[in-house]
């Protein structure tokens, strides 16, 4: 198709698309109501199994049967990009070059890396009592990791960073989550229901599986992200193709 | 019974994460067996469950049964049509396996389990998609399924064009994704609820159709459609079919695109179709305009096609726009002719995308031009391809021309021309490639084309070219042909197909005297024109007035989004009716 043609498809198309949108909008439930059907249910069901945090209740208790799929799908990201970007046959690796830091990063570097890292384990590990949760504390633990890239090098972030581990514990951590769910089905209820005891309200191990399963997902996000980034790093620092030096 | 469900979904995936885990440390045929062994299994539960799916199951995962008609959980549907569709991703997810069994290109280096893990994810969502009984559910497996497609299909990236139709198939069935996500989101805003038949239960309390449901109703078929292919959303589908490995072809063909329109039945049945929906005209008006142009657009696309694969593809295309016809039908007549034609196109299908895989790994080449008279060798494979392209069009007795001429008569009319005409031209273009390739009949065919992409050139996708087809390669098309003629030729198998998609709505599915009729028409007119095309290739023209057509398919994503748009607004407008009359 030509340009012209092709702005003329889109513009069609969208402008009706766009109408659509619009007339739909108009009959959204206005903006501050106070009925909340959804939300009373769902508060209501967090409270009776005392999970303090509601969202918490909703992922991994509620629906975590979502949460199944939602982490299946970073899982299969993963794997998918660990085959995609493989070395291939005509890549060569090159190992990559110490480099030079300046020293007030490397100091604030070195000096952040250690609270990043205990913040996202705190996160996670309070995913059942306060906002966060696994999966936002699985991507501060991992990015925290990176802060060593900045500070000192390459071969040093490769060093705390085996690759091949993270890959392990990745798998590991997801089939953690399925084997807690086939073990509600085995205690006797249903595939992921919550078999544990709920514990007292608003203390660390309250909520039955929920803190188990939120943990799971804190370990399997945060391996998947190192593997991610690990991959997207090798291809831009260390992968070159066959004739480049 | 029940409670087995969800574990459906659960044992492919711990079979993925399972491979990952050991996979470093796995030879390769130890990874392959444990692929084998996780997909049959989950194969023999869906079996098991579809045995005892009458009446159907539901599960509330996590126990969360409603109290008081309310729940805050998700329900998985285990009924008939939905048990089906599981157990047939399972086995075909085995057949491939074992087509690629030891043969396929090597894995990258300690990632032994990488592939078969892959096809055990890509399984796990397509049973999650089938059992969803949750709106918000079936997305999220719906996107599981298309993440592993897309790597699946760019599995071979050395080659530039594997990322690019890999790239495109990402890019448009993502964009229906979200666009299906926004149509969830519309109709939560409405209801407050998730469950697909609370959501319609809510539609229907709120009153009469508004924008906002057709909006919902447009952009949650919008993502359905661009899975099922239907034009205009067909677009990725041809590119990302050339690129697939040939396990990957069998299951996109054969069940993926099948899903979507699986879909499509599954949210308007439960959904859309109460007194606050879409009305049942409105849907049949859509699907069955959006089915026709499917259908000719498909079967024009497939006989001009050259790269044997595309061909294929495009044959999908034509199927799967008799398959929207049927599903806009809403009979159970209907929907008893499109579960046996969508289960015994699979098996055909798979096979004949099997058959061309043992075409590439032995001669380097998927290029009809260019394999003219090479593979008179190749004996097995060509009786296999002949049988495939023959139940392709309908002949009695496979399961493909039951199903068709079950559909044939509940549709009726018109309808029944563009029915034989496309199984007549996708049949006879396939049947035009076995005549050439492995009988060398007629003229050699120049090996100038203006527009098609040509099947030159091809990497085979075992290590090297191989010097003998592997037992392995043709056991599983013959074993998948096999069982689409029993689906027709066993006369208990319609009748329990029948039984678990209607129930007794319906007369058991069976032959009738115009159907075996319909079937035989339109096998000869796929032989004559395949004879034609390929002794006097002159007599039919070079197909030029099909040039517009042809060049659509441009390769350029900002094409295919923009008929995405427009496909969105022809849905809409297609259902528009209602609305200014409610």
């Amino acid at each position: 198709m030509t340009r012209r043609v092709r702005l003329l498809v889109m513009a069609v198309g969208g402008t009706g698309l766009a109408a659509l949108l619009v007339a739909a909008c108009f009959d959204l439930p206005r903006f501050g109501g106070d009925q909340h059907p959804y939300g009373d249910r769902v508060v209501r069901a967090s409270l009776a199994r005392h999970t303090a945090n509601t969202i918490a209740s909703v992922n991994f208790d509620q629906r975590a049967f979502d949460t199944l799929g939602e982490m299946s799908i970073l899982f299969a990201s993963v794997l998918g990009t660990v085959v995609l970007l493989r070395q291939t046959r005509d890549e060569h690796r090159a190992a990559p070059e110490p480099e030079q830091v300046a020293l007030p990063v490397r100091r604030y570097a070195l000096l952040v890396l250690p609270v990043a890292v205990l913040t996202g384990l705190y996160v996670i590990a309070h995913g059942q009592l306060s906002p966060g949760g696994g999966f936002q504390g699985g991507v501060v633990v991992a990015t925290a990791l990176h802060l060593l890239y900045l500070g000192a090098d390459y071969r040093a972030l490769e060093r705390i960073r085996p690759v091949g581990s993270y890959e392990v514990a990745d798998a590991l951590a997801a089939s953690a989550y399925l084997v807690l769910g086939l073990a509600g089905l085995v205690a006797g209820t249903a595939f992921l229901a919550d078999f544990l005891p709920y514990g007292t309200f608003n203390t660390l191990s309250s909520g039955g599986t929920v803190p188990l399963l939120n943990a799971a997902i804190g370990m399997e996000v945060a391996c998947a992200v190192v593997v991610l980034l690990a991959n997207f790093l090798d291809q831009a620092v260390e992968i070159e193709k066959e004739g480049e030096t | 019974m029940h409670h087995l469900l969800p574990v459906l979904v659960a044992v492919p995936l711990l079979g993925a994460t399972l491979l990952v885990t050991a996979g470093r440390h796995l030879p390769r045929a130890a990874a392959e067996t444990v692929g084998c062994l996780f997909a049959a299994g989950t194969a023999a539960l869906a079996i098991a469950l579809l045995l005892n799916s009458s009446p159907p199951m539901t599960d509330w995962v996590g126990g969360w049964t409603p109290e008081g008609g309310e729940s805050v959980g998700i329900v998985l549907v285990g009924d008939g049509p939905g048990l089906g569709m599981a157990a047939l991703a399972s086995l075909l997810t085995v057949a491939a396996l074992a087509y690629s069994w030891h043969y396929f290109d090597e894995p990258p280096r300690r990632h032994a389990g990488s592939f078969p893990a892959l096809m055990l994810l890509f399984q796990g969502g397509m049973c999650g998609f089938a059992i969803a009984g949750d709106l918000f559910d079936a997305f999220v497996f719906f996107e599981l399924m298309s993440v592993v497609a897309y790597a699946l299909t760019g599995h071979r990236v050395e080659e530039p064009k594997a990322v690019q139709g890999a790239l495109s198939f990402g890019v448009l069935n993502s964009l229906g994704a979200y666009a299906m996500l926004m149509g969830i989101g519309l109709l939560y805003a409405r209801t407050g609820e998730l469950a697909m038949t609370k959501i319609g239960e809510g539609l229907d309390r709120h009153g009469s159709p508004d924008a906002l449901t057709l909006a919902a109703f447009a952009l949650v078929l919008t993502g359905l459609l661009v899975k099922a292919a239907a034009v205009p959303f067909h677009f990725w589908l041809p590119d990302a079919h050339a690129v697939a490995p040939t396990p990957v072809c069998m299951l996109l063909s054969g069940v993926m695109v099948e899903l979507g329109a699986y879909g499509v039945w599954r949210v308007y049945r439960t959904v859309f179709s109460g007194p606050g929906g879409i009305p049942a005209s409105d849907l049949e008006h859509a699907l069955v305009v959006l089915g026709a142009l499917t259908g000719l657009v498909g079967a024009v696309m497939c006989w001009y096609q050259r790269h044997i694969k595309r061909l294929l593809a495009y044959s999908t295309v034509a199927h799967m726009g008799l398959f929207l016809i049927g599903i806009g039908a809403l009979s159970p007549e209907a929907d008893d002719g499109v579960a046996l034609y969508i289960l015994s196109h699979a098996g055909v299908k798979a096979a004949l995308f099997a058959c061309t895989g043992a075409l590439l790994d032995r001669y380097g080449s998927v290029d009809e031009h260019a394999l003219h008279g090479r593979a008179r060798e190749l004996r097995g494979v060509a009786v296999l391809y002949v049988a495939g392209a023959l139940s392709l069009a309908g002949l009695p007795p496979f399961g493909i021309g039951l199903g068709k001429a079950v559909l044939e008569e509940a549709v009726g009319g018109p309808l029944t021309v563009l029915f034989v005409a496309v199984s007549a031209v996708t049949a006879g273009a396939v049947l035009r490639v076995a005549a050439r390739v492995f009988f060398g009949l007629g003229p050699r065919p120049d090996d100038e084309s203006s527009y098609e992409t040509t099947g030159k050139k091809e990497e085979p996708e075992t290590r090297s070219r191989l010097s003998r087809v592997p037992d392995t390669m043709t056991a599983v098309p013959a074993v998948l042909l096999v069982l689409s003629l029993a689906m027709g030729a066993v006369p208990g198998f319609a009748a329990a197909v029948g039984h678990a998609v209607s129930g007794r709505a319906a007369p058991a599915p069976h032959w009738t005297l115009i159907g075996v009729l319909l079937g035989l028409t339109s096998t000869l007119l796929a032989l004559g024109l395949a004879t034609l095309a390929a002794t006097r290739p002159k007599l039919l023209g070079d197909g030029a007035w099909t040039a517009p057509l042809r060049r659509l398919q441009s390769g350029h994503i900002g094409d295919y989004v923009a008929w995405m748009l427009a496909g969105t607004t022809l849905l809409a407008a297609l259902a528009l009716p209602t609305i200014l009359n409610g």
